[in-house]
């Protein structure tokens, strides 16, 4: 299977030399198309940091993420930006939207940012509001959509512009339990119906037992890696 | 397009800032508007009273009479200089005039005085000796009369009608040369100077009394349009400054008013300057206050790939419809205002220029530069102030400003 994005020796350090903490202490993975994988950990093992290397939102501090082999810590801070937005999509764990945006809107922003056709962006934002099953809710603005929706928006967001990837922090992690598996098996009907290659971090048992890999850190370093 | 429609609703996120940023840009251009249409109404009453008084807009004399009254230093043949002045379109009028010292004495007393030798007629288009008269008679070319102002008539106790000897020298031979007048008339101009000082007769009598033939000492000139009086290099100027005569502008006679024009746009300058700043560091305010508030959006935006470059167009584009917006009400205040002071005046009680009472009210000046150029001012001024905070928001790293928002969770709802 080809990769989708690899790491290789990631190093991210926070503080100086007296008080270093080693969020990420050499991680190297491979994530390949079509995978659907868990990153978990205890608080403060280095799961945001590693979502954030990959996406291209940190510069590590040593070790390389390669997207097609292309090394993007080596990237403009511009590159980068063009990166994430052609090859990226990013799920947080709230407040993912713009305010002042609709559902549609927010849907549209990267294809608009891509330069992406009005017909086409039109009927992606169709088609992703259906996905997510959202119809009808395309002119509400995040104040007026609950927290499970503005969620799922996200996803359909994330989703629109077609990237390689789609890395998730925590997503459910504000969510009530069940409006959060509900999520997770949108996120999963889209890996299984899409292809999309989703990458997600959750401390939640019931969500990881929905992962097909599951990528298990602790103090910076992969512990255990394992697929079912 | 995206960037404009996501700069307009951003402004309506905190409507209170929003408006109290646009009140603070709006009203500091309303204040230079008025304020700069004020001071030109003031120059202009100053220019109105000082120079329309006597001392008239444009002057023609002998270059060095201005030094120390010298009557030998005259216009020997005035013909030929009004021949010239009246070539002149732009002219309105000109008024030849004798200026003496000399005695001037009443039955119980005496002072020295300047006199001046006037055509009655023609001052009336170039200065306002008529108006200054409070009794008696305005004079009609009839030998004897002589009007003199107030506290000099006071000084010398004479009332109407009173006996007044004048004694002069006359040009050339220095000989003195005496004549009787009846005061025919009482002026009060208001300045000290010279209604304690100055004295009136006919012209034709002034040039028998210091037998100097046709010759007069200066010619003042009244333009049609005022503002070419000051126009140093107009024709009029140019073309009769000849030889020993010169013809100069209100502005080289009376240095001291050209000088508080100078300061007054200095004022303007200054005052431009104070609210530039002011309004500069209120954008700069407003703008850190609204980025500040959406720091972790803008670490949402920029991992979708929104670029540094996009960023600082969309404060900028924020920046922009607020001055924009702004300088719609701040000029349309200013109009207003300064519409209704141009009619109705704005009440500034008395004070004195260079010994000249201005009293009453300034009319302000509505000036279309002012509704041009202190907008275009502004618009420049916060685009410059916005730069801080748009390149400040487009550094935003968007794995910091994210990191934010988990601190700010945790500590919210898990703490
Ligand atoms: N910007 C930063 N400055 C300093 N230290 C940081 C920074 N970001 C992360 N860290 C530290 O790096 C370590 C890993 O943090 P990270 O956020 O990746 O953990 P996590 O696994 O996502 O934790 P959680 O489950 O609580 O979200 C932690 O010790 C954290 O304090
Ligand atoms: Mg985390």
């Amino acid at each position: 299977m080809e990769n989708v994005i690899e790491t290789r020796d990631l190093c991210r350090y926070f503080g100086d030399e007296d008080v270093r903490v080693k969020a990420l202490d050499h991680v190297s993975v491979e994530i390949t198309r079509g995978e659907f994988t868990a990153i978990i950990g205890p608080s403060g093992s280095g799961k945001t940091t590693l979502l954030h290397l990959v996406g291209g939102l940190d510069n590590p501090t040593a070790g390389q993420v390669l997207l097609s082999s292309t090394n993007i810590a080596d990237m403009s801070s511009a590159a980068l930006s063009d990166f994430r937005r052609d090859h990226i999509g990013f799920v947080f764990q709230a407040y993912n939207l713009i305010p002042v945006l609709s559902a549609s809107e927010n849907i549209d922003y990267i294809m608009l940012l891509q330069g992406v056709a009005a017909t086409e962006r039109q009927h992606r934002v169709k088609e992703m509001l259906a996905l997510v099953g959202l119809e009808g809710l395309g002119n509400r603005r995040p104040g007026h959509l609950s927290g499970g929706q503005q969620q799922r928006v996200a996803v359909a967001r994330a989703m629109a512009s077609n990237p390689d990837l789609i890395l998730a922090d925590e997503p459910t992690a504000n969510l009530d339990s069940a409006t959060g598996i509900a999520l997770l098996d949108i996120m999963r009907d889209l890996n299984r119906n899409h292809g999309m290659t989703f990458v997600f971090s959750t401390h939640d048992q019931k969500i990881m037992d929905r992962a097909q890999r599951l990528i298990h850190l602790e103090d910076g370093q992969v512990v255990r890696d394992k697929s079912k | 397009m995206l960037f404009l429609k996501l700069a307009w609703r951003n402004l309506f996120r905190n409507i209170r800032r929003t408006l109290l940023t646009v009140m603070l840009i709006s009203c500091s251009l309303a204040a230079l508007i008025i304020s700069d249409g004020t001071i030109a109404g003031l120059v202009e009453k100053m220019e109105n009273t000082i120079i329309r008084t006597l001392t008239g807009e444009g002057q023609i004399h002998h270059k060095d009479f201005m030094d120390d009254f010298d009557s030998d230093l005259m216009i020997n043949n005035p013909d030929r200089v009004i021949d010239g002045i009246k070539t002149k379109t732009d002219v309105m009028d000109y008024a030849p005039r004798i200026m003496i010292g000399g005695m001037i004495a009443s039955s119980y007393n005496m002072t020295g005085g300047l006199i001046y030798g006037v055509d009655p007629e023609r001052e009336l288009n170039v200065s306002r000796i008529k108006d200054a008269l409070i009794a008696g008679e305005y004079l009609s070319g009839a030998d004897r009369q002589i009007l003199m102002g107030k506290r000099m008539a006071e000084l010398l106790e004479v009332t109407l009608h009173d006996r007044i000897v004048l004694t002069v020298a006359q040009v050339g031979t220095g000989e003195t040369s005496q004549e009787l007048f009846r005061l025919s008339g009482i002026l009060e101009f208001g300045p000290r100077e010279m209604d304690e000082r100055f004295a009136f007769i006919n012209l034709a009598t002034a040039q028998r009394l210091i037998a100097s033939e046709d010759g007069v000492h200066q010619i003042v000139v009244r333009f049609r349009d005022p503002a070419l009086a000051k126009n140093r290099e107009h024709p009029l100027y140019k073309s009769l400054t000849h030889g020993d005569i010169e013809a100069i502008s209100w502005l080289d006679f009376n240095p001291s008013i050209t000088s508080i024009i100078q300061i007054s746009n200095f004022v303007t300058i200054i005052l431009g300057g104070v609210l530039f700043f002011i309004v500069s560091l209120g954008v700069i305010n407003s703008l850190f206050m609204s980025i500040y508030e959406r720091i972790h959006e803008f670490g949402i935006a920029k991992a979708m790939g929104t670029t540094p470059g996009n960023i600082i167009q969309l404060v900028m584009l924020e920046a922009l419809i607020i001055t924009i917006v702004s300088c719609l009400l701040g000029g349309t205040i200013g109009y207003l205002s300064s519409s209704w002071f141009s009619v109705y005046g704005l009440p500034i009680g008395e004070f004195e220029v260079s010994g000249i009472a201005i009293d009453g009210s300034i009319k302000t000046k509505v000036l279309a530069q002012q509704f041009v150029l202190f907008p275009t001012y502004i618009v420049l001024i916060t685009l410059a102030a916005a730069l801080y905070p748009a390149l400040f928001a487009s550094r935003i790293v968007p794995a910091v400003a994210l990191h934010g928002l988990y601190k700010g969770l945790y500590n919210g709802k898990c703490d």
